[in-house]
């Protein structure tokens, strides 16, 4: 077991007053807010630190937590000295929060584990049904063109006979309808957390979201392409092979299009029941004048061509 | 597990943009559906339907009231705090987005 510096998750000092300590807390936990926060680790970051605040906020558990020392560094294997919180009371035991199994093996060994908590659902029905659960699922863009079966791995804090929380990992194949777009919710009824005593099993719902696309972006139900065009084609006009999820088509460039222009391919966006567009936007490359050839064309360019593209910024070259 | 759990493959419901009931929005947030009510009040959420026995939410309603829950049980936000900030919350997805497609980011 590795020792916790919750002094250190919180960056405070070990005389930080109890006022201190709750502002400091207000502050890191609107940081890490997992609703919030844009920080990659943002979830494991807030449980820490709700599990720092949850002894340093309680001046006993904090007092108990102190007299283990100041000389115990992060990650340190750990063992609690017998009978380090003799005379302590953790009054209502070691949790306070709801989130019955959030806690970290170090904090269990110092202040015990949850015991059974009915959540709040115990007083909105009458049966005991199970609790409904929720995870987010990310899928590639292909699956909701071509609809696929994709295999999940949840893993759901649930109570043994004993009382006491467990992490239940499990995996389950799931059907991706072919049409689901990123934000749009599966029901997967009876897959929730398992009802108490004669109770239904709570439902599974699942959030999708597709994973990042080296090629596509999504909004809503249409798809972007960069496409990449020679300063000719945008020009002249073309006819180009173009990517999309369903496979590859011909696409007629006209002639005169410019940087960042927009081809769209109606009805071949995703699937949906109103499906979306397909969006093709022209990325002009221009080749590199790193050859006599090359450089003679440019050159001739500029000779021939009558072309300011700072007109509008009303500078002028001579 | 068996060979036969690896074989079963489940299929859902989709929720579209008027399927959940009150009741089953509830039942997938874990709230009482006075609060739930209340999130109507305050136009966090918005159901379609006009009278509350008629009122159906879409997948992004459930997203948001379960966004507003955490709000208030870790930071102790209010409910017009939790409207304001869930806009900007939506705000600045959208606008990260755009920075994205923009090639900022």
């Amino acid at each position: 077991m590795q020792y916790k510096d919750y002094y250190k998750i919180m960056g405070l000092s070990r005389d930080t007053s109890q006022d201190e300590i709750k502002r400091a807390y207000r502050k890191l936990a609107r940081k890490y807010h997992p609703d919030v926060s844009k920080e990659k680790d943002a979830e494991a970051k807030f449980k820490e630190l709700g599990e720092a605040y949850e002894v340093l906020k309680d001046p006993e558990k904090r007092a108990a937590y102190d007299q283990l020392g100041a000389n115990w560094k992060a990650g340190q294997d750990f063992r609690p000295p017998p009978n380090w919180n003799e005379g302590f009371e953790f009054k209502g035991g070691g949790f306070t929060s709801d989130e019955a199994g959030a806690y970290s093996d170090f904090f269990e060994q110092l202040f015990g584990r949850a015991g059974f908590r009915p959540g709040d659902r115990g007083q909105y029905g009458f049966h005991a049904r199970g609790q409904d659960s929720h995870a987010k699922i990310y899928i590639d863009l292909e699956d909701s063109f071509r609809g696929a079966t994709r295999n999940i791995s949840l893993s759901t804090p649930e109570m043994n006979a004993q009382g006491q929380v467990q992490v239940k990992h499990r995996s389950l194949n799931i059907k991706i309808p072919k049409g689901i777009k990123a934000g749009q919710h599966i029901r997967l009824a009876g897959q929730g957390s398992p009802g108490s005593g004669s109770g239904q099993s709570g439902d599974l719902f699942l959030e999708i979201a597709f994973n990042n696309h080296p090629l596509y972006r999504v909004s809503e139900t249409d798809v972007y392409l960069d496409l990449p065009v020679t300063p000719w084609e945008a020009a002249l006009g073309a006819k180009i092979k173009v990517p999309t999820p369903e496979g590859s088509v011909d696409l007629k460039i006209p002639s005169n299009s410019r940087q960042g222009s927009k081809l769209r391919l109606t009805g071949r966006g995703i699937p949906a029941p109103a499906p979306g567009d397909f969006y093709v936007v022209l990325q002009i490359a221009l080749p590199q004048a790193n050859t006599e050839q090359a450089k003679a064309v440019y050159q001739k360019m500029h000779e021939e061509l009558d072309f300011n593209p700072r007109q509008a910024l009303g500078v002028y070259y001579q | 597990m068996n060979s036969h759990d690896l074989l079963l493959v489940h299929t859902g419901t989709v929720i579209e943009e008027d399927s959940l009931t009150l009741g089953q929005l509830c039942r997938a947030c874990g709230a009482h559906a006075d609060w739930i009510i209340s999130l109507v009040e305050e136009s966090i959420i918005e159901p379609q339907g006009k009278e509350m026995r008629l009122w159906r939410f879409s997948g992004a309603s459930l997203v948001r009231a379960r966004s507003a829950l955490r709000l208030q049980r870790d930071l102790g936000v209010n409910l017009a705090g939790i409207a304001l900030a869930l806009d900007l919350m939506e705000e600045l997805k959208s606008l990260r987005t755009q920075m994205k497609t923009l090639g900022h980011v």
